[in-house]
């Protein structure tokens, strides 16, 4: 069962309007595959491709190494969990799992073996008969998963699946989807906003912007490493430093980014830099550590703006004296616990970061919206 | 409902519109049918003879029907002959209503809506006779399936049941193909392609998902073609021949020809029963309720 898929510069055009850019890209047989990206990049466009609603405009897609342009929705190994779910409203549970069995001419008997085993595997055993309209909304998330799996796909794809459900339950699911995906090993591609669902569930996880993609990268590197300015902004939080290379040793890079003391971050080893070239420095909340006023190990200073309490941490908005804003991140365990205090909004304070814990990448990006980045001396 | 009203519009207007629509249907709906009803039970008698003592309640004219064979055939080939027309309007509206929901871009379907509902401006009897004109036996249709090779020498379509068939298709078109069109306009694009994903071709798509949907479209579309096309006059006057008359003309040819209104009564009110157990059995056979074809 081989359930590689892969993109061969693979375009989408709709009109004048170019959703999905050439792309390529090949996603391991049994991988937990995701793409992020924001609403309207390109998630689903792409999906459609892959699944056959749509024909691609340009490049083609192959599925376990076989071209996939002349097979046609109903005859590709792939099964979609779709946004909304589209279970059949009109049958019980039995028949929406089975569905997809009847059409293949498999007989009665056997149908219901494979629901039963199904509904075991979704942990809904004995509901068959149950109208779909009587489910709630995680059990009806359990049936249109089963259904998919009845025709045994090779390549599972999933539209945002978790979307309308509650957040327990969204992170209860997240465990249930991995777990089912371990038993199955069957292909995952799954498409999100969230990059919590991304990060937590993929192997790997391709970030997309404006139907192209960014980068391809496990989880962990996408966090660490991230490759673009996209990247950097949108898995995660960072706070940007746009500046101008003073130096390069090594694997650091030092910057000039208007501050009082020069900024230093590690490059990335793939976009290589030299002094005097334009750059970013991006420093992650987690990254700062935020001292009282009277602290001079720390090299800058900052007024508290408002801070947001998220139980493990507190979310501190701190004005740099130099102008600008950083987003900074208070642990809540005990030890450091007390800090606060001294760090009540209007408060000045101090704060600084580990160069190794800060990234450069080349360029200067100007005027992104993004609010999960914060831009820092963007008057520098 | 009542409170519904009365909440909206306040007691006084409430009590206007419901009794505006008592009086509307007392006088307009119900007294005529039961006068109909009522003549239909008596014999046909001089303005002088009236409430005299040959004024009884009798079923004589229910027995008239009963006993001539002529119009027995002509009662059942009327009832074969709307089953058919609905039928083929259904044939032909399915595909129609389907690309008009789920396939047309908005403009595709404005420009086919257009097309469809345009010659409706036009008057039904004008209408009829534009097909009257290409079946003619030296008209269009014959010209150009000649003209194609198809055939030898010209057909006369308006000698069987062809034209009045093709006519009331054509007449009734729009009243299967609206309720179709909202019925699966309302069936979530998602379900056709979740179908069509776990590996159903068309046809089961269609069977098992659209048409299932659009069940209640369906009954209405089919309960008001079959009674357009029960009731139609028009058509079957223009289009059909001797051999194809249809039961209105027999209850025309009672009212305005034999002159005797409670045969022409008794004649009508068999049309109406069979209307309603024609309704009663779709109802049945899709399994929907009148709230369901209300929609
Ligand atoms: N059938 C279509 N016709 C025209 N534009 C489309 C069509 N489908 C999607 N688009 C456009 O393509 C872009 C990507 O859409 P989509 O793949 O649905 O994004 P996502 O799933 O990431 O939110 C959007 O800007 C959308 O408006
Ligand atoms: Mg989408």
């Amino acid at each position: 069962m081989d359930g590689r898929v892969t993109l061969n510069q693979v375009a989408m055009r709709f009109g004048d309007f170019t959703a999905i850019q050439p792309t390529s890209l090949e996603i391991e047989s049994g991988e937990f595959f995701s793409f992020l990206g924001p609403s309207g990049c390109g998630k689903t466009t792409l999906l459609n491709m892959i699944s056959g609603f749509l024909t691609p405009s340009e490049g083609s897609v192959a599925i376990g190494g076989v071209d996939m342009t002349r097979v046609p929705v109903n005859r590709r190994p792939t099964a979609m969990i779709f946004q909304n779910l589209a279970l059949f409203p009109l049958m019980s549970v039995y028949r929406n799992i089975e569905f997809g069995l009847e059409v293949r001419g498999i007989d009665r008997k056997q149908r219901r073996d494979k629901a039963d085993e199904l509904l075991d595997l979704v942990a809904l055993s004995g509901s068959g008969d149950k109208p779909v309209a009587e489910l709630s909304g995680g059990q009806k998330q359990r049936i249109a998963i089963a259904r998919a799996l009845a025709v045994e796909p090779r390549v599972l794809l999933l539209d945002e699946p978790l979307s309308a459900l509650d957040l327990k339950l969204r992170q209860h699911m997240r465990t249930e989807l991995k777990a089912i995906q371990r038993k199955t090993g069957i292909t995952f591609i799954y498409i999100t906003h969230d990059q919590g669902e991304a990060l937590t569930m993929s192997d790997r996880v391709a970030v997309m912007c404006d139907g192209r993609i960014q980068q391809v990268a496990d989880p962990m590197t996408l966090y660490r490493q991230p490759r673009t300015d996209f990247v950097a902004g949108f898995v995660g939080e960072n706070n940007r430093f746009p500046g101008r290379v003073a130096a390069v040793d090594g694997g650091m890079v030092t910057l000039d980014a208007g501050l009082p003391a020069p900024l230093r971050g590690h490059a990335d080893a793939a976009s290589p830099l030299a002094p005097g070239d334009e750059a970013t420095l991006y420093v992650r909340p987690e990254q700062w550590r935020v001292g009282s006023a009277g602290d001079s190990s720390l090299r800058f200073g900052g007024v508290v703006q408002a801070e947001h309490f998220e139980g493990a941490w507190l979310t501190l908005e701190i004005a740099l004296d130099q102008g600008g804003t950083v987003r900074a991140h208070v642990p809540q365990a005990l030890e450091s616990a007390g800090i606060e205090s001294q760090l009540a909004v209007g408060s000045p304070c101090r704060l600084d970061y580990s160069p190794r814990g800060a990234l450069v990448l080349p360029g200067v990006e100007r005027g992104r919206a993004n609010e999960e980045s914060v831009d820092v001396a963007a008057t520098a | 409902m009542w409170r519904q009203l009365r909440n909206r519009f306040g007691l006084p207007l409430t009590m206007a519109i419901v009794s505006l629509m008592g009086i509307w249907l007392i006088v307009m709906v119900l007294l005529p049918q039961w006068q109909m009803i009522d003549y239909s039970f008596h014999p046909s008698l001089l303005p002088a003879e009236r409430g005299g003592a040959k004024d009884v309640w009798s079923l004589t004219n229910y027995a008239t029907f009963f006993h001539n064979e002529i119009h027995l055939a002509i009662f059942f080939k009327t009832i074969w002959s709307s089953v058919l027309v609905t039928a083929l309007t259904l044939i032909v509206s399915y595909p129609l209503a389907y690309y008009l929901a789920k396939v047309a871009t908005p403009g595709q379907a404005a420009l086919c809506l257009l097309l469809l509902i345009v010659p409706f401006w036009i008057n039904e009897i004008l209408r009829t006779f534009a097909w009257y004109i290409i079946f003619a036996f030296r008209g269009p249709l014959n010209e150009l399936l000649f003209a194609l090779g198809l055939i030898d020498r010209p057909i006369r379509f308006l000698n069987g049941d062809t034209g009045v068939l093709v006519g009331m298709v054509y007449a009734y078109i729009l009243f299967m193909v609206f309720p179709l069109y909202n019925a699966i306009e309302s069936l979530d694009t998602n379900q056709i392609r979740a179908a069509r994903d776990l590996g159903a071709g068309w046809g089961r798509t269609h069977r098992r998902i659209v048409i299932p949907h659009a069940k209640p479209g369906i009954a209405t579309g089919c309960i008001m073609t079959f009674m357009l096309a029960a009731g139609s006059y028009a058509v079957p006057a223009l289009l059909g021949s001797p051999g194809s008359r249809w039961f209105t003309q027999i209850i025309y040819n009672w009212f305005f020809e034999g002159g005797d209104w409670n045969q022409g009564a008794a004649y009508a009110f068999l049309l109406l029963v069979l209307c309603i157990v024609f309704v009663t059995a779709i109802m049945r056979i899709f399994k929907v309720g009148l709230g369901d074809i209300a929609k």
